[in-house]
C-alpha cells in the first residue's frame, strides 16, 4: 500500500476499541428493549423480597435449633449465620441455573424468526461483537439479580459463620455460572434455527452438565468399587474428577462447606469422598470461634493445623477449578456462535480487516459521492 | 478512465443441494442508475441481491460492489451498500428513532452526527412525525419506510432493495417510488426488484428481466422493448362516426406495412384505432401524411408506449418456449 493511500484511508478505531463500541451498541439496543418499563424493576424486587423472606424463614427455623441443648450457644449464631448462607447460595444457584440459559436461548434463533437477523448481519459490525453484545446483553440482568442480592446475603456477617471471602467465593460462582450457562443457551439459539428447540436442548445439556454429572459419577464410583470384589478393599476408587468440573452445584456446595460447623458437616466430608480420600479427621468435626472461623478438631478437641490435612482436603478444591472450567466453556461456545451467525463461505473475507485494495477504492468512493465514514468519535 | 460499476456480476452461479437457484447472472450497473431486476417469483433474484448484500457465498463467478470483490472484502462493502430484504421484521420494541440510532451505531455513524442525520432521514421518507413512536405501532407501509430509511443510515452509494414496494397498498406504492425517485436524484444507485415489470418500468433507467436464474433480457426499457416487437403499435385518433373509423381501418389494412387492424372504443366523435406497424419514424411520418391525404380525418397519431406486462410475459414465455423445444 503506497503512503498516499494510508492517508487517504479513513481512520480506524483499535481492534479493541472498536469491538468495544459494537458491543455496547448491542447492549444498547438490548437493554433499550428489556429494561424499558416497570417490568424488569418489578421482577428484581419480588426476587429480592423472596430472598429476604427465605432468609428471615431460615433464621425462625435454626435459631432455636441451635441454641437449645448441645451446650453450644457459642456457636449458634454461627450456625445461623451459615444456614442462611447455605440456603441462599443453593436456592440463588438454583435459580440461576433456569434464568440463565433462558435469558440468552432466544438471542439469535428469535432475530433468525423475526427475520431481522440479516438485517443485523449486513451491517458492517464484526459476528464476535455482535454475539459477544448479545451474551452481555441477556446476562446484564442476571449479573443484576446477583449483585443485588449481595446486601441480602451481607445478613450472614453480622452472625458469623461465613466471611466476606465465602461471599466473594459465593459471588464469583454464580457469575460464572450465569456466564456459562448463558453462553450454552447463546450457542444452541445460534445452532438452531427454533427458539423452542434450542431453549429445550439448553436445559438438557444444563440437566446434563448438573444432575448427569452427577449420576455419571455416582455410578462410575458404585462400578469400580464393586468390581474390586467385596467392599472397602484397598484403596477406593473414584471416577474421573474432571467429570464434575462442568458441575455448579459441586462448585457452591464446596463453596458453602468452607462456612460449616459440626452441626452441618456433611458436606466437606461428601466433598472430600468425591475424591478418593478418607474424610473422617478422627471423626470430630470442626469447632467454632466467636468471629465464626471454624477449625477441624480431633478427638480430644484440639485444633488440627490445617497444614497437616494438606491443601486437597481443605475447602476451595472445586470452586475455583468449575469457575475457571464454566468460562472456558462460555469462551469456546460464543467462539462456535460467531462462527454460526457468520454467512457460509463468507469467513475469510471477514476475518480481514485492512483490504489490500483499499487505495483505488477510496478514490472511486469520492468519485461516486461516498463521505467517507468518519468514526474519529463515538 | 473507464467508470467503475456500482454492481457488477460476472457468471453468477448459486448452487442450492439440488437446485440452481442463480445460473450465470451477469450485471452491470453505472453510478446514478435504478436499475430494476424483474421476474416471477423464484427467478432468482433474491439469491442474487443476497449474494451482493454478503448474505451468502456465490458457488462460482464473482460479484463487485463499486469495484470490491463481495466475497474477499464483504465488510468494505457492508460499508458501501444499504440492503432491504424481501422479508424482514423489526425491532418492536424500540422507538423509530431508537432503532435507526441503533444501526447507525452499527455502521459506526459517529454520535455527533447521528441525531440530524436520523431527523434528515426520517424527513427522506416522510416519519418524522412518528419518531417517538414505537416500531410495532407502524402500518406496513411506514414499516418498509423505515426499513428504507436504515439502509440509509450510512450513506452509502448502493442501495439494494428487494421488493421494497410488496404488500403495499397502491398509495404507498406511490409513496415508495417517490422516495425511491428522490434517492436517485440524491446519486443514489439503486438496485431493486420486483416481480411486476410495470411497477419498476416507470422508474428505472435499465432493466434485467430474470427467470430460472438466467438473464433473458437487459437494458433499458425501450431497448427491450424493440428488440422483442419487430413491428410498433400505432394509436390512431380518428374523428367522425364508426364508419368513418372504419373506412380509416379498410385503408390502412391495404398498406402493406401495416399488420393486425383493430378498433378501440372511441368516445366524443373520435374512434381509436390500433394498428401494428413495421417500420420506423420516417415510415411513420409517411403513413400519416398519406393517410392524411387520402381524407380521413386524423386527430391523434402516436406510437403506443409498451406494454410492461406484455413484454414480460412475452420474454418469459418466450424463454418456456425454447425451454420446451430444447
Amino acid at each position: 500500500m503506497t503512503s498516499e493511500a494510508i492517508a487517504m484511508a479513513p481512520v480506524r478505531h483499535s481492534a479493541v476499541r472498536e469491538f468495544i463500541g459494537a458491543v455496547a451498541t448491542i447492549m444498547v439496543k438490548e437493554l433499550r428493549s428489556r429494561m424499558r418499563g416497570r417490568r424488569a424493576f418489578i421482577l428484581l424486587t419480588i426476587y429480592l423480597g423472596l430472598l429476604a423472606l427465605i432468609a428471615y424463614g431460615v433464621y425462625l427455623i435454626s435459631a432455636p435449633a441451635t441454641s437449645a441443648g448441645f451446650g453450644m450457644s457459642a456457636n449458634a449464631s454461627a450456625m445461623v449465620g451459615s444456614a442462611i448462607f447455605m440456603v441462599l447460595s443453593i436456592f440463588q444457584l438454583i435459580l440461576i441455573c433456569f434464568i440463565a440459559p433462558a435469558a440468552t436461548a432466544g438471542q439469535v434463533s428469535l432475530e433468525r424468526e423475526k427475520q431481522t437477523l440479516d438485517l443485523l448481519i449486513s451491517t458492517p459490525m464484526r459476528p464476535g461483537a455482535i454475539v459477544v453484545g448479545k451474551l452481555a446483553a441477556a446476562l446484564a440482568y442476571v449479573v443484576l439479580m446477583i449483585v443485588a442480592a449481595i446486601p441480602i446475603t451481607a445478613i450472614v456477617l453480622m452472625y458469623g459463620g461465613a466471611t466476606v471471602m465465602d461471599i466473594v467465593h459465593q459471588q464469583v460462582v454464580l457469575l460464572a455460572v450465569a456466564v456459562g450457562l448463558g453462553a450454552v443457551g447463546l450457542f444452541y439459539s445460534a445452532l438452531l434455527k427454533r427458539t423452542q428447540a434450542a431453549t429445550v436442548l439448553t436445559y438438557i445439556t444444563v440437566l446434563a452438565m448438573t444432575l448427569g454429572t452427577t449420576a455419571v459419577f455416582v455410578f462410575w464410583m458404585v462400578f469400580a468399587n464393586q468390581s474390586s470384589g467385596g467392599f472397602d478393599v484397598g484403596p477406593r476408587k473414584t471416577a474421573p474428577e474432571a467429570l464434575l468440573y462442568v458441575n455448579p452445584g459441586v462448585a457452591m456446595l464446596d463453596v458453602i462447606s468452607a462456612t460449616e460447623s459440626t452441626s452441618f458437616g456433611g458436606i466437606s466430608s461428601m466433598l472430600a469422598g468425591l475424591r478418593g480420600e478418607s474424610v473422617t479427621l478422627g471423626g470430630n468435626g470442626m469447632m467454632c470461634d466467636e468471629s465464626g472461623r471454624c477449625q477441624p478438631i480431633d478427638n480430644l478437641g484440639n485444633p488440627i493445623d490445617p497444614d497437616t490435612i494438606g491443601p486437597m482436603l481443605g475447602p476451595g478444591y472445586w470452586w475455583s477449578r468449575i469457575s475457571i472450567t464454566l468460562v472456558i466453556v462460555a469462551v469456546i461456545l460464543t467462539v462456535a456462535s460467531m462462527r454460526l451467525i457468520v454467512p457460509p463461505g463468507m469467513r475469510g473475507g471477514l476475518r480481514r480487516r485492512h483490504p489490500g485494495p483499499a487505495a483505488n477504492l477510496v478514490t472511486e468512493s469520492a468519485d461516486a459521492g461516498i463521505v467517507p465514514m468518519d468514526p474519529t468519535d463515538d | 478512465m473507464t467508470v467503475t460499476p456500482v454492481v457488477e456480476t460476472r457468471g453468477l452461479v448459486k448452487r442450492y443441494d439440488d437446485q440452481l437457484a442463480v445460473a450465470g447472472v451477469d450485471l452491470w450497473v453505472g453510478p446514478g442508475e435504478i436499475y430494476g431486476l424483474v421476474g416471477p417469483n423464484g427467478a432468482g433474484k433474491t439469491t442474487t441481491m443476497k449474494i451482493l448484500a454478503t448474505l451468502l457465498a456465490p458457488t462460482a463467478g464473482e460479484a463487485f460492489v463499486t469495484g470490491i470483490p463481495v466475497g474477499a472484502d464483504p465488510i468494505e462493502v457492508r460499508r458501501r451498500m444499504g440492503y432491504m430484504p424481501d422479508f424482514y421484521g423489526v425491532y418492536d420494541d424500540l422507538r423509530v428513532w431508537e432503532y435507526l440510532d441503533f444501526f447507525a451505531r452499527c455502521y459506526e455513524v459517529p454520535a455527533r452526527k447521528r441525531p440530524t442525520m436520523i431527523s434528515e432521514l426520517l424527513e427522506i421518507v416522510g416519519l418524522s412525525d412518528r419518531r417517538d413512536a414505537y416500531v410495532e405501532t407502524l402500518s406496513r407501509g411506514m414499516r418498509q419506510r423505515l426499513c428504507l430509511a436504515h439502509t440509509l443510515v450510512h450513506d452509502p452509494a448502493l442501495l439494494i432493495l428487494d421488493e421494497p414496494a410488496s404488500g403495499l397498498d397502491p398509495r404507498a406504492r406511490v409513496e415508495m417510488r417517490e422516495i425511491l425517485k428522490a434517492l436517485s436524484g440524491m446519486g443514489k444507485t439503486i438496485l431493486v426488484s420486483s416481480h411486476i415489470l410495470p411497477e419498476l418500468g416507470e422508474m428505472c433507467t435499465g432493466v434485467a428481466i430474470i427467470d430460472h436464474g438466467r438473464v433473458l433480457r437487459s437494458g433499458s426499457i425501450r431497448d427491450i422493448e424493440r428488440s422483442l416487437r419487430a413491428s410498433a403499435l400505432l394509436r390512431i385518433d380518428v374523428l367522425g362516426d364508426p364508419k368513418a373509423a372504419d373506412a380509416a381501418a379498410a385503408w390502412l389494412g391495404t398498406n402493406p406495412r401495416v399488420g393486425d387492424v383493430l378498433h378501440v372504443a372511441g368516445s366524443d366523435g373520435v374512434t381509436r384505432i390500433e394498428a401494428a406497424f413495421d417500420g420506423g419514424a420516417a415510415e411513420q411520418a409517411s403513413l400519416l401524411h398519406a393517410m392524411v391525404e387520402a381524407g380521413h380525418a386524423v386527430v391523434g397519431f402516436t406510437q403506443a408506449t409498451s406494454d410492461l406486462e406484455e413484454i414480460f410475459l412475452k420474454v418469459t414465455g418466450q424463454a418456456d418456449g425454447e425451454e420446451q423445444a430444447a
